[in-house]
This record gives C-alpha cells, sequence and structure tokens, in this order.
C-alpha cells in the first residue's frame, strides 16, 4: 500500500473528538487519496466539513482516530519534514519585517542568516514584494501579506505545499494575481500542492485533480481529473475555455449545497 | 503593480500638500486648546485653594494651603532632604520594580510550557494576588528587617503577582494556528518559545510593566511607613502626625513626579524596544 514515490497518501482516515459531555463527533469518516509528485490536488467540501482536521491529520498535528497517513510511503512520526502550511489567515509576525517573516522557517531549520536572508530576498524578489522587504506587516495591503506568507511557505523548499484556503480572504483580482504566481513557483520547483478549498472555481482552474468531499461526516463523492484546453496558467481565459463550466456545474451539484 | 499612488500631477501633489498642512495646524491648535484648559483649570483650582485659605473660610492647619506647599518644597529643596528621600525611595521603587517583574514574567512565561503546571498552580497565584499587600507589611519588616530590603520585599511583593498573570495571559494568548505553523516547520518547544512566545508577549509585556511601576512605588511608601529613617513616605508619615499639612503635600508632589518620570520612561523604552507597534506614536 505504501509507495515510496508518492509523497503523500491518506488511507482511510478518520477522526472523532470527544466533547465535554463525553459524545463522539465525528469529523471525518473515512477518506482515501493520493497526491502523487509534482501534482496539484484541490479538495473541495461544503463549509465545515472538516478541511481543517484533515489537512491538520495529514501534517501529523492530530493524530487520527482510524487509518494512516503515509509520507513517502512510510509513516511518519510527528510532522514530517519538508511540510509546507499555509492558511487562510496570513500568521506574519508583526514584529519582524516582511523578509525575516519570510526567513522564519530558514531560521528555525538552522544554518547561516545571510543565506536565509539571500533565499527570502530572491523569492520576494520574484513576488514582486523586493521594494516591501523591510516593511513591517501593519504597513502592507492584504494581498501583499498573502504574498509574503507565499513566500516563508515556499523558501524553506517544501516537498509538499498544504494550503487551507490561502486565497479565500482576497478580492478577486488579488485573488487571480495570487494564483497566478502560486501556480508559477509550484510548477516551476515541481512541488505538490495539496490546496483545501470552498471555491469550485478556484479549484477547478489551478488543479490537475479535484476531490469532492461530502458534509460532517466528510467522506469522498467524487473524483475529477481536470482536462483543459489552453493555457493553464492564464487564470481568466481558462474560466472561459471549454470543459470549465461543465466541471464547475458537475462539482457544484455533487456538493449538495442548498 | 503598487505604483498607481504615485502617478500624481504636480498640481495635485501641491493641493494635496496644503490640505495636509491644514489638517496638522488643525490638530496642533486642538493641542494647545486642551492644554490652555488644563492649565486653567489647574490655575483655577490652586487660586480658589489658596484664596479661601487667606480669607479663613478654609483651615490651612486642616487642609494646608498652596502657598504653605511652595514653602514646604522650597525649603526642603534648600536643606537637601528631598533629593535623599527621593533617592532613597526611587531606588527602593526601581529596585522592586525590576525585581518583580523579572521573577513574575519568568515564572508567568515560563507557565507556558506546561499547561498542566500552570492548571496546578493557577488557584495558589490567584490567592497570592488576592491577598491585601499593605497586610504583609509586618512579616517583611520581622523578615527582612527595617532597612532598604524591607522596602525593596513590600515593592517586589506589590509587583510580583500582577507581572506572573499578565505575562501567563500574554504568552496563552499566542495564536494557536501560529503555534501549529512553527509545528508544521518542526519547531521545538524552545524555538516556539523563543521565536513567537516571547515576543508575542511583548505587547502585554509592557501594559503590566507600565501598570506596575505604579504599584512598585506604593509598596515602596507602603513599606516606608510601617518603619523607616528617610524616604517620601516616611516624610509623608512624619509630616502627617505633626499635623504639617503643607509639608505632607509638599512630599505628594514630588512622589506624582517620581511617578510620571517612572512611567514616562517605561513608555519611552517600549517605542525603543517595539518599534513596529506603529499604533503607538
Amino acid at each position: 500500500m505504501g509507495r515510496p514515490d508518492t509523497p503523500l497518501q491518506a488511507l482511510d482516515l478518520g477522526k472523532a473528538f470527544l466533547t465535554d459531555t463525553g459524545e463522539e463527533l465525528e469529523i471525518i469518516r473515512s477518506v482515501s487519496f493520493a497526491l502523487e509528485r509534482g501534482e496539484i490536488v484541490s479538495l473541495v467540501g461544503p463549509s465545515g466539513c472538516g478541511k481543517t482536521t484533515l489537512l491538520n491529520l495529514l501534517c501529523r498535528l492530530i493524530e487520527p482516530s482510524q487509518g494512516a497517513v503515509l509520507w513517502n510511503g512510510r509513516e511518519s512520526d510527528g510532522v514530517p519534514p519538508g511540510v509546507g502550511y499555509m492558511l487562510q489567515k496570513d500568521l506574519l509576525l508583526p514584529w519582524r519585517s516582511a523578509i525575516q517573516n519570510v526567513m522564519l522557517g530558514l531560521q528555525v531549520r538552522g544554518g547561516a542568516t545571510s543565506e536565509h536572508r539571500a533565499r527570502a530576498r530572491e523569492l520576494l524578489d520574484q513576488l514582486g514584494l523586493g521594494a516591501f522587504a523591510d516593511h513591517y506587516p501593519s504597513t502592507l495591503s492584504g494581498g501583499m501579506r498573502q504574498r509574503v506568507a507565499l513566500a516563508r511557505t515556499l523558501a524553506p523548499e517544501p516537498e509538499v505545499l498544504l494550503f487551507d484556503e490561502p486565497f479565500s480572504a482576497l478580492d478577486f483580482q488579488t485573488k487571480i494575481l495570487i494564483e497566478r504566481d502560486t501556480l508559477r513557483l509550484v510548477r516551476d520547483m515541481q512541488r505538490s500542492l495539496l490546496l483545501i478549498t470552498h471555491d469550485v472555481e478556484e479549484a477547478v482552474s489551478l488543479s490537475d485533480r479535484v476531490i469532492v468531499l461530502s458534509r460532517r461526516p466528510s467522506s469522498i463523492v467524487s473524483e475529477h481529473r481536470i482536462e483543459l484546453s489552453g493555457d493553464r496558467s492564464n487564470l481568466i481565459a481558462l474560466r472561459e475555455s471549454e470543459g470549465f463550466a461543465h466541471y464547475v456545474r458537475k462539482i457544484w451539484t455533487e456538493l449538495d449545497v442548498h | 503593480m503598487f505604483t498607481s499612488s504615485e502617478r500624481r500631477t504636480p498640481m495635485k501633489t501641491l493641493t494635496e500638500q496644503d490640505r495636509r498642512t491644514a489638517a496638522l495646524l488643525a490638530r496642533r491648535r486642538r493641542r494647545i486648546q486642551i492644554l490652555l484648559c488644563q492649565l486653567l483649570c489647574f490655575v483655577v483650582l490652586i487660586g480658589l485653594w489658596q484664596w479661601q485659605t487667606e480669607t479663613g473660610h478654609i483651615s490651612a492647619f486642616l487642609y494646608g494651603s498652596p502657598s504653605g506647599i511652595l514653602a514646604a518644597l522650597i525649603a526642603a529643596i534648600r536643606d537637601g532632604s528631598v533629593w535623599t528621600d527621593l533617592a532613597t525611595t526611587a531606588l527602593e521603587t526601581l529596585a522592586g520594580f525590576a525585581l518583580g517583574n523579572i521573577i513574575g514574567t519568568t515564572l508567568g512565561l515560563s507557565l507556558w510550557y506546561s499547561r498542566f503546571v500552570s492548571q496546578v498552580l493557577q488557584p495558589f497565584i490567584l490567592a497570592l494576588g488576592s491577598i491585601p499587600i499593605i497586610a504583609l507589611a509586618p512579616i517583611t519588616i520581622i523578615w527582612f528587617g527595617t532597612g532598604f530590603a524591607s522596602k525593596v520585599a513590600m515593592s517586589t511583593l506589590s509587583v510580583v503577582v500582577v507581572s506572573i498573570i499578565i505575562a501567563y495571559k500574554g504568552a496563552m494568548g499566542v495564536d494557536p494556528d501560529q503555534i501549529n505553523l512553527m509545528l508544521s516547520l518542526r519547531a521545538s518547544r524552545a524555538k516556539i518559545f523563543r521565536l513567537i512566545v516571547i515576543p508575542a508577549s511583548m505587547t502585554d509585556i509592557f501594559a503590566g510593566l507600565k501598570l506596575t511601576v505604579g504599584f512598585a512605588l506604593v509598596g515602596a511608601i507602603v513599606g516606608e511607613f510601617m518603619s523607616s529613617t528617610n524616604g517620601l513616605g516616611h516624610e509623608i508619615f512624619k509630616a502627617g502626625s505633626l499635623y504639617a499639612i503643607s509639608a505632607v503635600f509638599a512630599e505628594l508632589v514630588v512622589t506624582v513626579i517620581l511617578a510620571l518620570v517612572l512611567s514616562s520612561i517605561v513608555t519611552r523604552v517600549e517605542r525603543w524596544l517595539l518599534p513596529w507597534r506603529h499604533d503607538l506614536s
């Protein structure tokens, strides 16, 4: 079952919490999927379907009640190395400048500060934030802050990126721009990306595959391989392309949102 | 992409500049108005007080008088006693403030390490916090003697519990998602503590410092009330026993100045250490 070449596998993963009144609250019933190298997969589900719990299970921040998570075919003891974790909240540290925030992951890992700084500077430049390296987060716009968070996530060159609705708080234009940059960097760096979102259009436009989750307790409803004609990096034109609306409509129906 | 706001015509920049200058002027005018009103209130109150004591409607013997306070102040400055008293109390306060906050902040922050230990200790900390510090004064004299040490002990005790609670609250107030982010980077608890918990608690810790600088002064003065040979509290107590009301007020004025100076030092240090807190300026 464990495939050493597959960065991330979830096998019959389930999670139930014990409430204060002693009841079992089942959040995730059974979820199995694989994330292959260089692949972008989205998990979409109705709100409150335990997407964040699933993400925390995958990076071993919480223990599953059943099933297993395999990283490169092996069960990891604690948080596995090479995880890039990004949330809707940018989680920038207000007392650190943009560049110091980007350096956080590198600093945790250790090594020479000058190298960290060079790497952070390079990423900020690539994301068009070179001029804002020494600004504190409080002086940056929401989109800029999320770009800094993206740079912080990518700086340690994680093998697998786990994104929990990182773009959902942004306005449409900012979102498209940062999605495009994410796509470019993820593809260039040959990383695997698991994107958790409730935005169906976002999922279809960015992903190689979309997995649809049911409402709580969640299990997998369906899986779609997204095949679209045209330039996959042009996220606006893609929305007009043949097939896009078809995927979106089909997934919407499966989401069973009333 | 971010430069659109810089593309302004020179004409528009000029009017923008004018508007800004006008707004700044209005703000300054308002500040001056407030200052003038404050000055007026002070002068009127002091004037009324002086007038009423001179006409005999208020007893200067029981309530003191502004001229009497000024005379007492000048006398204390002339014979140099005000400086030794001020230095004594300031030193006691600073020692208690530093000791109390170092112990309190260290304990409070390190409680973050173990939820279990912190839950075990919670009722004890709350019990300690509910003791009126003045009730401990007789014991501190027995334990630490009648000199400098017992005042520092009183001052430290006034500070330490508040300091523990504030530092602990600050440490526990760190966003759990922030902790998860650090865990996802495989950071050790020590690194999370150093890189996140300590700096994130700084805002709370400085709020605590501003609060406890006053408590430290109260502790030192209460200590001096119990037994002392000099210090502002000693002079206030002595003058009060002798019905030298103006002298009491004179020493109070010095005490208030000391409190203001100490808290403004804390504010300045905060601005210097936490430059990212833009709302302070």
